[in-house]
């Protein structure tokens, strides 16, 4: 073999074995990233549907960034720890067993890699037609079609659960979300849902949300 | 002694130290007594040569004696542990000394949440202070607590007071403890309460006087909407 010849072997081993050695520590990350979700699982459900009888929405399939922001708030203190905000102290200690950032990067990256699912309705009496004209100004940050937008830490809103949708709304409203130190994005979603007047007013934008979902 | 190795901080954390110390010497006393005379009998009566092993059925009284003797005077020492164990209770569970304020505790899954009285000295009233996962109390003084758990049973545990109390779904109970110290400790639940229980931990924030008054002004509705308000 010449020497051009053996160079080339060599480098196509090292490359070969740093693919190998490269796949096997993604494999781990992503078995790590599994067994945290167990953890999420209990609550959230094996695919991440969610639970409405735990209150836990469902998460499969959304953004990374946002699926790690609301975690970092949880483990954080900025949700969570109202004292009204039951289902969030519940998710509270959940986001404090993660202990890195790295293993809130992991689970984040692995529910955005489940399929979404179409979450079913369980609210009834919302006029979508009259939310999609109350949904404007919820355009800019959340997006036309609900996907939301990371540059303005707007979350996605479709493929939401609807009966999540409104109790957030309603927490905003109440000052039991958006109201801890630090949390300047909730403050402004505080502040945006003083403008829904009414829990119809809720219901119509979120009947449009729903029209949304993928 | 028990308090040698761990913080003790309410009036009655010694009674229930010297409780369990108590139990804990004569069960100790007795366990080692029936070791050492076991593992000697069968020193003394092992496999010997020439000598047949023989077939006890217990009822001669010189061997009922080994049962009957040890029998009465455990039972003599546990007198001495439920007049103890009654004592504490009484106590601890019933004697509830005069409260200088109330504070209502809440389990649920998986946090604490608590009820001050704001400056005001009473709860329920529009001054309460809220929070989560945080009580402030004064040392030196008497406080009653209601104990609510908003889903499943949850037990409110203080491990620096020795005080544990089960917090029951549908009930108010009813205690109370007196802090001998300040400083900040550990609140825990100590019943499963589900997948979270063992992170379900709050703090307890035993201050002076005078913090304590600085924490609940700082902290009274009233303020916090001044400070809101620019």
């Amino acid at each position: 073999m010449s020497v051009s010849g053996k160079f080339c072997a060599a480098a196509a081993l090292a490359v070969s074995l740093g693919i190998a050695v490269g796949g096997a520590s993604l494999a781990r990350a992503d078995e790590r990233a599994a067994e945290l979700f167990q953890l999420c699982a209990t609550c959230h459900g094996d695919d991440a549907s969610g639970n409405f009888l735990y209150g836990a929405p469902a998460i499969a399939g959304m953004a990374e960034w946002s699926v790690k922001t609301q975690l970092t708030k949880f483990r954080d203190g900025q949700r969570g720890m109202h004292f009204d905000d039951i289902f969030g102290m519940r998710m509270r200690p959940m986001a404090l067993t993660l202990r890195s950032d790295e293993d809130i990067d992991r689970v984040a990256a692995h529910v955005a890699s489940m399929p979404a699912t179409r979450p079913e309705a369980e609210l009834h009496g919302g006029d979508a037609a009259n939310g999609k004209t109350l949904y404007a100004p919820c355009v800019a940050c959340h997006g036309m079609d609900g996907e939301g937008r990371e540059q303005l830490s707007g979350s996605p809103l479709a493929n939401v659960s609807d009966w999540y949708l409104l109790r957030q709304l309603e927490n905003f409203k109440a000052g039991v979300r958006g109201g801890r130190p630090g949390d300047q994005t909730g403050a402004m979603m505080r502040a945006m849902s003083g403008t829904l007047s009414d829990e119809q007013v809720m219901k119509d934008i979120i009947a449009h949300i729903m029209t949304l979902a993928k | 002694m028990i308090d040698r190795y761990l913080v003790a901080l309410s009036t009655y954390a010694s009674d229930i130290d010297d409780l369990i110390l108590l139990i804990g010497v004569l069960v100790g006393f007795w366990f080692i007594l029936c070791e050492v005379a076991f593992f000697y009998l069968i020193w003394k009566f092992r496999a010997k040569e020439g000598v047949r092993a023989q077939y006890m059925s217990g009822e001669d009284p010189k061997h009922k004696r080994w049962i009957t003797w040890p029998h009465l005077l455990v039972l003599v020492c546990d007198l001495f542990i439920v007049v103890g164990a009654v004592r504490v209770w009484y106590d601890v569970k019933q004697n509830l000394p005069e409260p200088y304020e109330t504070v209502r505790v809440i389990g649920q899954q998986w946090a604490w949440s608590f009820v001050h009285a704001g400056p005001d000295g009473k709860i329920d009233t529009a001054d309460d202070i809220k929070t989560v996962d945080e009580l402030h109390i004064q040392v030196g003084k008497v406080y009653h607590f209601k104990l609510e758990a908003r889903d499943v049973l949850h037990s409110f545990s203080v491990p620096v007071f020795r005080l544990k109390q089960d917090a029951i779904p549908g009930r108010i109970i009813t205690g109370w403890f007196e802090a001998t110290g300040t400083g900040e400790y550990d609140i825990q639940c100590a019943e499963i309460c589900g997948i979270g229980h063992g992170v379900m931990a709050g703090r307890i924030i035993i201050e002076s006087a005078e913090k304590h008054a600085s924490w609940v002004s700082s902290q009274s509705p009233i303020s916090l909407a001044a400070v809101a308000t620019p």
